[in-house]
């Protein structure tokens, strides 16, 4: 069973560095902020994969939540503060 | 200045999370000794929650549940906790910050005053880190006096 | 192996496979649509579906613990908060003056 989760967390490891390439070369910032939303999504699921396979899930459960939080504000943030540059 | 999100989903969701990450930040500083976190992180996260309130609700509504004056005053408490744990142990005749001596007072056995104690160092880094995140966040983001904008658009 | 753990084992690796795949739709949503809202139609529901899969997946194998309660709770957030992130962003977007795509345009 390991062996397959750490197939699963390889497939989203590659996953990630395709959205890398929205962020480097998306045009504008919002095609960007986009990405990076997605990729905190991944990563959500690629840090309770690591703690499966280290099996110390109960450890990696709260980094998870945490992360799954921080993600949350920082896209709210981030939109917010766009919107209102774009007021003019 | 902070304007107030005009969108009612936003708001909806942000009024219901808040306290769920509340209790879940308590969570974390309570659990500081078993699993990841602790005082530092419990603190950042209970700031992150008033931080979503702030940018969801704006500055006027939230600085009546929180005023700046009660954010001051919570980040010198943190460090009178903090302060003042050290130096009880320093007059019971312990170095600084060696909870073993506080079992005279708590009247229980050393190993647990030494529990007891890092739960209440904990409590008070986690005041001190969560009103200074809130206060960096309204310096950064208010420029001038905000007492003189107008109370119904902002 | 007896009965049972090998019916969890299928439904676990049924649901996180799952999960994997919607994740890769998202991300080829992400990667060929033509402009912004749309990309953000395919990341903001994919992703939203394919963390529910993937938590669920990782929860059966768990089982019932206080580590399986979190990771439902985990996903009960991403339930509420992925779908709002998406709208905030996409207003923001269009608050900025963003144009929908049109099948006459370029693609940009």
């Amino acid at each position: 069973m390991n062996t397959f989760f750490l197939v699963i967390g390889i497939g989203l490891c590659v996953l990630v560095f395709f959205v890398l390439y929205r962020v480097v070369f998306g045009p504008g910032v919002f095609n960007r902020i986009a990405a990076i939303s997605a990729i905190g999504t991944k990563t959500l699921v690629i840090i309770l994969i690591m703690g499966i396979i280290y099996n110390r899930i109960d450890m990696f459960v709260d980094i998870s939540m945490v992360y799954a939080l921080l993600n949350f504000i920082g896209t709210l943030a981030a939109a917010k503060y766009l919107e209102i540059g774009g007021e003019k | 200045m902070i304007r107030k999100t005009d969108d009612i989903i936003i708001r909806t969701v942000a009024r219901i999370l808040v306290p769920f990450i509340q209790i879940y930040a308590l969570y974390v500083i309570m659990h500081g000794h078993y699993s990841p976190g602790g005082g530092f992180q419990g603190g950042v996260i209970l700031g992150a929650s008033i931080i979503l309130l702030l940018i969801t609700h704006g500055l006027v509504e939230t600085t009546k549940k929180i005023s700046e004056r009660a954010i001051a005053i919570f980040s010198s408490i943190g460090v009178f906790i903090y302060a003042g744990i050290g130096v009880l142990c320093l007059l019971l005749y312990g170095n600084f910050l060696d909870y073993s001596k506080l079992s005279v007072i708590l009247n229980v056995t050393p190993a647990e005053a030494r529990s007891m104690g890092i739960l209440g160092v904990e409590i008070g880094v986690s005041f001190t880190v969560m009103a200074i995140m809130i206060s960096i966040f309204i310096s950064i983001s208010t420029t001038e006096d905000h007492s003189k904008y107008d109370k119904e658009h902002y | 192996m007896n009965a049972v753990s090998i019916v969890i084992a299928i439904f676990v690796v049924l649901f996180t496979v799952g999960g994997l795949f919607f994740f890769t739709t998202s991300t080829i949503g992400l990667l060929r649509f033509p402009d912004f809202f749309t990309r953000l139609h395919a990341t903001g529901k994919g992703d939203t579906l394919a963390v529910l899969f993937s938590l669920i997946g990782i929860g059966i194998y768990e089982g019932l613990s206080l580590t399986g309660f979190k990771i439902l709770l985990i996903a009960v957030f991403m339930f509420l908060a992925q779908p709002t992130a998406t709208h905030a962003i996409s207003k923001a977007g269009m608050r900025c003056g963003l144009q929908p795509w049109k099948k006459e345009d370029n693609r940009k």
